[in-house]
């Protein structure tokens, strides 16, 4: 007979499963953060290790934290459930309460081409980190008086608190990065001839478009990116008592909700669409209309005149045609439907184009963008290189520093003489919606949203409008997180029996057989819960570390190591739930605060404990065990039905073994749930009663 | 599908008692479907015997655990001479027939049921499993709708039902469907009634000579055609 002398597959265990799709989240993020590692951190109260995640692939994350225009909340899968995860907000407290603030140690100069970045946006900031880092001299040369390009003059600071900007510039000059400011460069050739071996443009997009309306170089009439550059420079230029703003994009917004905080009472934008074709961000719209500013939707303003130190703005109403080329219905006049406005200052932000010195020397394209290779950002110039709002037009803040991300790589290509082949992502996306029997069965949970300065408090001065979460709010929030294609795995596929446990115990409908009978599990449907894997009788299903129960068996060792010697108070081992309530919520006090001799065991729900495990821990020498879940709080479904299940079975050898059944509890958290701490002091107590009623057997005996 | 349960955990205990060193040996097949002896149940008695060792203080038994793909075919149990190479007893979550087929491939080693092995059935619904047939070599399911008597009529009566049918259920359990109940009403259901009018005589199950063996392969000459 001919059978392969194999080995028993314990080696294997040490395998993970394969798969591991990328969430929507990170698909969408122009950065590619892994935010599904950090919102699940988050969600353990582990702000510090979000924050090393937030860092690994962000430069600059407490920027991003109040500006960025969240994409993957906008691809997050939780909407098809209720609300998308408030994952900005979540960032935006692991940077505050994970010490962001502390400024990086120098970067070693391991190469002797210099590279110049032309401009101190985020594209140019973040070119610098990048390349800084692969041990370049970086020198950053800036027009203005101090860096940050549109992050400094462009974004209010109500939006974006200038001690942030400053902190993250100068984590940058302790990295050795050289700077100078006041420095227009006019001509690239000069830079090449000062050593330079590469340059980096990166400008922005800083001449706003004109209205071309008559009447527009009137006194009293300015554009949006010159007024938001001289409040952020620290000018206040006087705008009367009546100012408008024409325009729906998110400089239009901040206009406009500057001059609120600039102290005029009454400021309107007439913008020519309506408010479903506003390019600005929803919730900076929302947040305007709080203020007290009037949005006219479907008007344009056509000629303006300047009389008696005011302004006489005509207006047209408009109504929605056929789509242009944008996709959005093009705006047409109605007739006779003008109307006039009585203004003091007219503000224009209809739009900004970059303005690239012709010295330069680099093809223009489209509304004078720079041309560049998306894949490489290189120009028709050998060695020059540009990204930014620069290339693209006006964009994200995120977008502008994952190009300047990007330029570093390929400038670090370019210098030291490799040709990469366009790179392809090697994970699969996950894509795809998901079941209608799946979304059913995932547990509603409200988003929550962070707290914000009230409305009076916002038109006084500059302060930061939306504020941080509290702890138990952003672990709450974090929680809601469906850990979108980290599901398990029948890693085992020779040891599945097809015993269709899996398909009868998932809560969510997510198991199948194919039409070949073969048990399947889609990895873009499963919620993670791990009902299955502690359920599955052949072991073939396997999750990914840390919701394995591999890590469960880790902790309880960790936790037996820390076992204080002395042993005089009973002595009880708790699975606890790392999640919400019992790990970071408002029940984490009872392990904090525990008493002597109670030992917790976190878990990543309780669902992942196993009937093995509690057996280990009565094997440690523990004489009581519990565990401890959310109960009907919990975010995933069944969890204590489960787990009830394995205490009984555990319960049943109990006797036979010579330990009281009832030394093994479970606490879950009802809908009138009595005090938890009551109910783990009442525990405590009856083991305490069954050691000294033991020890009197034991002296009765000898 | 073969059902089992597994044995009163003293019971496991006591039979293991003499040995030392104890290998508890898991079948992937229907004792894993069963809930019974999968590699699962493997590691659940594993910890559980350590723990009761443990308990009593009394370091008598080392073990180890393992669990083959089935342990009624010898080929799966050609995986096994490693293990068992350093074992006193082998304590197998297998089914009778996988006791057995150890007890044959290991003429010196002595083995150990773990499990009672109860029924032919199904299952129910999760935790749940039904019998569902006897095994007596004369199936009749073609005349009773294919529902057994044998199996699921308390008294295996072949014409039925008896005088202690009440409401569709059985004089013995009131919460268990009488089985010609079900099977009268499936005839009826596929327009077969006549079939409840035959008679069909005692079966004499003791005329059946035991062990059975089954032989499905026919015998050839090797080497030779049969033209």
């Amino acid at each position: 007979m001919n059978v392969a002398n194999k080995s028993y597959p314990e080696e294997r265990l040490e395998r993970s499963p394969d798969h591991s799709l990328v969430p929507p989240c990170q698909s969408a993020c122009p950065l590619h953060m892994d935010i599904r590692e950090y919102v699940g951190l988050v969600s353990q109260g582990k702000i510090m290790e979000a924050l090393q995640v937030i860092r690994t692939g962000n430069p600059f994350p407490s920027i991003c934290a109040y500006v960025c225009t969240h994409p993957c909340e906008d691809a997050c899968r939780r909407s098809q459930v209720d609300k998308p995860i408030a994952i900005r907000a979540l960032k935006r407290f692991a940077v505050e309460f994970g010490g962001d603030r502390l400024i990086g140690a120098e970067a070693e100069t391991r190469h002797k081409e210099k590279v110049a970045i032309v401009g101190s946006g985020p594209a140019g900031l973040s070119c610098a980190y990048y390349l800084k880092k692969s041990g370049y001299p970086v020198t950053i040369l800036e027009a203005h008086s101090e860096l940050g390009g549109m992050l400094r003059i462009g974004i209010p600071q109500y939006r974006l608190p200038r001690d942030v900007l400053d902190i993250e510039v100068q984590r940058l000059t302790r990295m050795g990065v050289e700077i100078r400011t006041n420095t227009r460069v006019v001509s690239l050739d000069l830079l090449f001839e000062l050593g330079y071996k590469a340059v980096f443009i990166t400008i922005g997009a800083h001449q706003s478009l004109r209205m071309g309306i008559e009447g527009e170089e009137s006194a009293g009439v300015i554009d949006g990116a010159t007024f938001l550059r001289e409040v952020n420079l620290g000018l206040k230029p006087s705008l009367g008592r009546r100012v408008a703003v024409v325009g729906g994009g998110n400089v239009a917004i901040d206009a406009a909700r500057t001059a609120i905080r600039l102290g005029v009472k009454n400021v309107s934008i007439l913008y020519r669409r309506s408010r479903a074709e506003m390019p600005a961000e929803p919730g900076e719209v929302e947040q305007a209309l709080e203020e007290g500013i009037d949005i006219k939707y479907l008007v344009t303003p056509t000629r303006i005149k300047r009389e008696n130190k005011r302004l006489t703005v005509t207006c047209i109403r408009m109504e929605l045609g056929e789509p242009d080329e944008s996709g959005r219905q093009r705006p047409v006049p109605i007739k006779d439907s003008e109307f006039v406005e009585e203004l003091d200052t007219l503000i224009g932000a209809i739009g900004q184009a970059p303005q690239a010195p012709s010295d330069f020397g680099v093809r223009l394209g489209r509304g004078s963008t720079i041309q560049v290779d998306p894949g490489t950002l290189t120009t028709n110039r050998a060695g020059v290189f540009a990204g930014g709002d620069a290339v693209t037009g006006p964009a994200t803040v995120t977008e502008a520093l994952a190009a300047g991300r990007l330029a570093a790589f390929r400038i670090d290509d370019y210098l030291r003489h490799r040709y990469p082949l366009p790179g392809k992502e090697d994970r699969e996306k996950l894509s795809g919606d998901l079941l209608p029997e799946t979304i059913e069965m995932i547990r509603k949970i409200e988003r929550v949203e962070p707290p914000s300065l009230t409305v009076a408090a916002r038109a006084k001065d500059f302060g930061t409008v939306e504020l941080v979460y509290g702890w138990e709010q952003a672990t709450n929030e974090a929680r809601r997180c469906l850990r979108c294609g980290i599901g398990v795995e029948i890693l085992f596929q020779d040891k599945c029996a097809s015993c269709l446990t899996c398909l009868r115990a998932c809560p969510y409908h997510v198991p199948y057989l194919d039409a070949s009978g073969t048990v399947r599990i889609p990895a873009d449907q499963c919620q993670a819960c791990g009902i299955c894997v502690a359920e599955c009788p052949a072991k073939a299903i396997v999750l990914r570390k840390p919701f394995d129960r591999r890590q469960v068996t880790e902790e309880l060792g960790h936790t037996v190591k820390s076992l204080a010697e002395a042993k005089n108070k009973p002595f009880i081992i708790g699975f606890g739930c790392q999640y919400g309530l019992f790990g970071t919520g408002s029940l984490a006090r009872l392990w904090r605060g525990a008493k002597a001799g109670v030992w917790i065991v976190p878990v990543l729900c309780v669902a992942k404990v196993e009937a093995t495990h509690l057996l280990a821990a009565f094997e440690t020498g523990a004489e009581g065990v519990f565990i401890a879940g959310c109960g009907e709080q919990c975010a995933r479904e069944n969890t204590i039905y489960w787990v009830q299940q394995r205490v009984a079975r555990v319960r049943k050898v109990l006797k036979p073994i010579g330990l009281e059944p009832e030394r093994l509890q479970v606490f879950a958290l009802g809908a009138a749930a009595e005090d938890p701490a009551a109910e783990l002091d009442r525990f405590v107590e009856q083991v305490s009663a069954l050691r000294l009623a033991s020890v009197i057997m034991g002296e009765v005996k000898s | 599908m073969i059902v089992a349960e597994q044995k009163p955990f003293e019971e496991i205990r006591r039979m293991i008692t003499p040995y030392e060193r104890v290998l508890i040996l898991g079948c992937g097949t229907c004792m894993t479907v069963c809930d019974a002896g999968g590699e699962r149940e493997v590691s659940f008695l594993h910890n559980a015997l350590r723990l009761a060792q443990a308990r009593s203080g009394d370091v008598a038994h080392t073990f180890s655990e393992y669990t083959l793909k089935r342990q009624c075919d010898p080929e799966f149990l050609e995986l096994l001479p490693e293990k068992v190479a350093d074992v006193d007893v082998v304590l197998s979550l297998g089914c009778g027939i996988g006791v057995q087929a150890i007890a044959e491939s290991f003429p010196e080693m002595p083995v150990l049921p773990g499990v009672n092995t109860s029924f032919m059935g199904m299952t129910k619904e999760s935790g749940v499993w039904d019998e569902r047939c006897a095994a007596c070599g004369d199936c009749r399911l073609e005349d009773t709708a294919g529902i057994c008597p044998i199996t699921r009529c308390t008294k295996g009566i072949l014409n039925g039902p008896c005088a202690g049918t009440k409401k569709g259920k059985c004089e013995a359990n009131k919460d268990m469907d009488c089985a010609w109940i079900l099977i009268y009403q499936r005839l009826e259901r596929l327009q077969q009634l006549d079939k409840m009018r035959r008679y069909y005589p005692p079966r004499n199950f003791r005329t059946i000579p035991r062990p059975r063996r089954i032989v499905t392969k026919a015998a050839v000459v090797t080497g030779e055609g049969d033209g």
